[in-house]
């Protein structure tokens, strides 16, 4: 895995984005990553393939949150 | 107790190690209520007889995971300031690893309860990039940890004696208790036949299975590096990779290059029923870590009645015997590998008699004695405890 989605998986776990109650935009992430939100989106279809995320669509948005799997697997360098 | 992790939320060994020895102190008379994170689909709260598993939700975002852990252990805090307010302060407050230090430290002095620490692992051994300052800080909750602590344990001997080193600890303070294995999980029967399609493998192929998180510790490059000279003598065979990280998807490009992704299965996170089936239908199981304080997985393989090929690293080494209950190879050597993964294929006599020998030593390993050893530890640190 490259370093876009390591930080999307962690920057999800650590911001909260863990159910789909707080789930988070695109955009939100693409900022708090400084990557343009394209470049999210691609590396998001990844994960949700992966299965480390997943997207629910809200206020006409899309929002994404850690699957049990992405938890895992943005803690497995700590353990 | 406190556990960043515990069933289902595993990342590695440390959520087995807890949930065997909290059920096991439960089972011999105990209280034991465990503080953990919460994770999808489980309970916030649950109770079994004596045993008491409380998940925490972290309400506050936060901008790093090393500030993550601090503010997680804020609300481990307050879980434990609520359950004293319920249930009576305990008699001891156990953490494990640097990840509830901070909880497990502001805990003991506002109850005024001794504190054991538990090392699983330690920054610097774990850490490529020990110099980095998220891992200074690591280090420094790890000092802190075991420095605060009445007593501390590590999980193997080596690494008992890297924690006496780095954190230059009287050796009487650390007691070396080793994890355990439910030997019962792997008495049942399982249907090799549905669980070997189940992964894929054909007819008359042996199986190699390999268990872990998909990271550079657990050496699962040199695995798959080594599958190409091991299919050189073996040629039907199959490799199962169990477990996920953020390895995952360079594995599979390895193995594509190594030109053996064809006949390897990366299966992802599984059950513990998956696992345990696996096992017991593979032919071997290796453990190629490049770092290892314990291994719990050599132990379940050799519960399991599966020959176990490892890594001579930390207490993979102390666990298996050379030739007589597995075989130790060098880490980082996929030829090494190769050579002992195809000795078990090939020589199913040895492989017996690793089992048979494997099979009677993993019986030492039981979580009741673990639980009966770490009780002694409490109550030594019961009685050297002064609060001023």
């Amino acid at each position: 895995m490259s370093e876009l989605p390591k930080r999307i998986l962690s920057l999800l776990m650590v911001g909260g984005a863990q159910s789909p109650e707080k789930a988070v935009t695109i955009e939100e992430l693409g900022t708090k990553l400084s990557a343009p939100p394209e470049a999210v989106s691609t590396e998001l279809n990844e994960l949700i393939v992966g299965g480390y995320v997943q997207l629910i669509m809200g206020e006409g948005q899309a929002r994404a949150y850690l699957t049990g799997t992405g938890i895992i697997t943005a803690s497995s360098t700590y353990s | 107790m406190l556990s960043w992790e515990y069933p289902p939320r595993i990342i590695g060994g440390l959520a087995r190690h807890v949930e065997g020895l909290s059920k096991s102190l439960a089972a011999i008379g105990n209280e034991v209520h465990v503080v953990t994170l919460d994770f999808p689909g489980t309970q916030l709260e649950e109770r079994t007889g004596s045993l008491f598993i409380h998940r925490v939700k972290v309400e506050v975002p936060a901008p790093t995971f090393h500030s993550w852990v601090l503010l997680f252990n804020h609300f481990f805090e307050k879980r434990v300031g609520q359950l004293a307010n319920e249930f009576g302060a305990p008699d001891i407050l156990h953490i494990h690893d640097w990840l509830t230090v901070s909880a497990g430290v502001a805990s003991k002095h506002l109850l005024r309860v001794p504190l054991v620490m538990t090392f699983h692992s330690t920054e610097s051994s774990r850490s490529s990039s020990s110099s980095s300052p998220e891992s200074a800080m690591v280090q420094g909750l790890e000092w802190w940890g075991s420095y605060e602590a009445a007593s501390v344990i590590a999980v193997s001997g080596w690494m008992g004696s890297e924690v006496v080193a780095q954190f230059k600890l009287p050796p009487g303070k650390v007691q070396e208790i080793p994890n355990g294995v439910d030997v019962e999980k792997f008495s049942k029967p399982v249907n090799v036949e549905a669980t070997r399609s189940k992964w894929k493998v054909l007819p008359g192929e042996r199986l190699i299975t390999a268990v872990g998180r998909l990271t550079s510790q657990k050496g699962f490059d040199d695995l798959i590096r080594a599958y190409p000279e091991i299919r050189q003598s073996i040629p039907s065979s199959r490799l199962l990779v169990m477990g996920d990280g953020y390895m995952r998807s360079e594995l599979e490009s390895l193995a594509e290059t190594e030109r053996v992704r064809g006949t390897t299965t990366f299966a992802g996170f599984v059950s513990d029923a998956d696992l345990i089936d696996a096992i017991k239908s593979s032919d071997v199981v290796a453990v190629p870590s490049r770092f290892e304080p314990f291994g719990i997985i050599a132990l379940e393989a050799m519960a399991g009645g599966a020959p176990v090929v490892v890594s001579r690293v930390g207490g993979l080494a102390e666990i298996v015997e050379d030739g007589v209950d597995g075989l130790e190879v060098d880490p980082n050597s996929p030829s090494s590998l190769a050579k002992a993964a195809v000795r078990l294929l090939s020589d199913q006599e040895l492989a017996s008699r690793l089992t048979a020998r494997a099979k009677e030593k993993v019986k030492a390993y039981n979580w009741q004695a673990s639980a009966l050893k770490t009780l002694d530890v409490y109550q030594s640190a019961i009685k050297v405890t002064r609060f001023e």
